[in-house]
């Protein structure tokens, strides 16, 4: 990278550097035509009116109660997926570092990195035949402990997605934690105690601060991860759970009455968050990778 | 001390429990007979597998997931190798750009994305709506990142500069220092964005659902279908996808030691 700056360019290399660009150009026709003004386009029309005037109106007529709710429950969602997923996380990321055992930690990170790729279609399928109301942790848990946990838990809910979820939540905490903790210098520890702070005060005072940059990047890319989530709930739970993506696919599938603006302007909100995610963890992360080398 | 030890073992036990038990409980109930009232499966069979893998549409929504994975992945690579090198090189200005267009998928969901496209190309002459065609260019928007930054990170790790002045001074032409000198230099870098980008279009479900649906169905799609009418032939399609994204894991573990960033396990959800 630093090679690219050191070398001084020539005149004729400067004259040429327009034409260099044109090099580029497959590529950014290529994101320009299928990322940047389809996205654009859909923003603009959210916020379009009939008579091409500029209006909210969409915004006012696509929050109904029903869909309120539903950013409701994918706030609920997202929020106690990337919380538990981020307490979980960090706790067994930390048991894999301070793990004596070679074997067990190479292999508990490892099946962490594989399993962070298992979701959607398939994943709720696994759950279903876990904890589905046939399915064997249920049977085992009234077999063996006496506890139904039918009709009062139903996988094919909220609490079972949550469950569903956190099965590719907690595998991406542990990865983004492992290096962070491992950041974590046993002399820090040592001095803090020297002078004469507690466990306690050096985990409050000394860690906490120094992780929280990656506990705050994790926390959000978990959030953003469930809260665009849709082959899992689709499978799990069919078109009767009213989550965001749901709704949306609902719009694009023609399953309730064709509104485009609508649509697009419900994407549009779910969009700005998205947004605010990905530039809050671009900011955690680059601070958290300050204390990682 | 050792009350931590047995903390921390118990912490992995339950982990360790978690993870595995929804595998393993798929793979047992692939091969049961029956399996809904007793803690054991009630007799083992290998049926569910023979009648999910003789029906014609298994071979075709394989073949189909197969095919945009190819086409995704070839694509993917032809546009992001020659670009990041030629920026790398000549054009060190465009690589914020570059960035910003390979970050932004991250923040749009599946269904956005198709909504987007289904919106944009229905209203314009390019006959591509409806064709399998839009789908290998939304997976490629959602794989850009996972192909640009382990192709981006081994350019960094070589003097690509020294290279090309080497081959140019040898009176090269650009496409022979790609093809001959740079590529085989960074080959670690393609093969791990590829593979990336083939375990996370294998799987993806939203885009061809929402874009093509019944017109074009994948292995995911095939999947889906089968959860609604028949779980135990369901459960031997869950495990066949779970194998793909367990070996292609494996390679890049093996092959370039695991992903580059942490984002790239984003996705197919």
């Amino acid at each position: 990278m630093a090679m690219a700056e050191k070398v001084i360019p020539t005149r004729k290399q400067q004259y040429q550097s327009w034409v260099a660009w044109l090099g580029l150009l497959p590529f950014f026709a290529f994101a320009i035509a299928f990322e940047i003004i389809p996205i654009i386009r859909l923003v603009r029309s959210s916020i379009t009116g009939a008579q091409g005037e500029i209006t909210l109106e969409p915004y006012v007529r696509v929050m109904t109660p029903w869909v309120v709710q539903a950013f409701k429950n994918s706030f609920r969602l997202s929020g106690l997926t990337a919380f538990l997923g981020m307490i979980t996380g960090t706790l067994v990321a930390y048991a894999i570092i301070r793990t004596r055992n070679k074997v067990m930690r190479e292999s508990v990170t490892a099946l962490a990195d594989v399993t962070t790729n298992f979701g959607g279609a398939p994943l709720a399928f696994a759950f279903i035949i876990t904890l589905g109301s046939t399915g064997i942790i249920t049977l085992v848990l009234k077999e063996f402990f006496g506890i139904s946990l039918y009709p009062n838990f139903r996988i094919y809910s909220i609490s079972g997605l949550t469950i569903a979820y956190l099965y590719f939540q907690i595998p991406l905490m542990v990865l983004i934690m492992i290096p962070s903790l491992l950041g974590l210098k046993r002399e820090w520890q040592e001095a803090a105690s020297n002078l004469g702070a507690s466990n306690l005060e050096y985990w409050w005072r000394i860690a906490l601060p120094i992780l929280a940059p990656a506990l705050i990047g994790g926390f959000i890319l978990l959030f953003a991860n469930s809260f665009g989530a849709y082959a899992t709930a689709w499978t799990l739970t069919g078109p009767e759970i009213n989550l965001v993506p749901i709704q949306i696919a609902a719009l694009i599938r023609g399953e309730v009455q064709l509104d485009p603006a609508a649509a697009d302007a419900l994407a549009s909100i779910s969009l700005m968050l998205m947004a605010m995610c990905v530039a809050g963890y671009q900011l955690a992360i680059r601070r958290a990778r300050r204390f990682q080398k | 001390m050792k009350n931590r030890g047995i903390m921390r073992g118990t912490m992995l036990g339950i982990f360790l429990f978690y993870m595995i038990i929804p595998l393993v409980a798929t793979i047992i109930f692939s091969v049961s007979t029956r399996w809904d009232h007793t803690i054991l499966p009630e007799g083992l069979t290998m049926e569910w597998w023979q009648a999910v893998t003789s029906r014609r549409a298994f071979g075709m929504t394989l073949k189909n997931s197969m095919i945009v994975a190819f086409w995704t992945v070839l694509f993917s690579v032809l546009l992001v190798t020659p670009t990041a090198y030629w920026a790398h090189m000549r054009v060190p200005k465009a690589k914020p750009w570059i960035e910003l267009m390979t970050i932004l998928p991250f923040g749009i969901p599946g269904v956005i994305l198709a909504l987007a496209l289904i919106r944009f190309y229905s209203s314009v002459p390019l006959p591509i709506i409806n064709t399998p065609a839009i789908l290998v260019a939304a997976c490629m928007v959602i794989s850009l990142p996972f192909m640009y930054r382990p192709v981006n990170n081994a350019l960094e790790a070589i003097d690509i500069r020294s290279l090309s002045e080497a081959g140019l001074s040898l009176g090269a032409g650009w496409g022979q220092i790609l093809v001959y000198v740079i590529i085989p230099n960074i080959i670690p870098g393609i093969i791990n964005g590829a593979l990336l980008v083939f375990s996370t279009v294998f799987a993806e479900f939203t885009l061809s659902n929402l874009l093509l649906g019944s017109r074009f169905k994948t292995f995911p799609i095939y999947l889906v279908e089968f959860t609604r009418f028949d779980g135990r032939q369901a459960s031997a399609l869950a495990v066949i996808s779970f194998t793909v994204a367990w070996l292609t894991s494996l390679a890049l573990l093996r092959l370039v030691r695991g992903r580059t960033h942490l984002e790239e396990a984003v996705g197919a959800r």
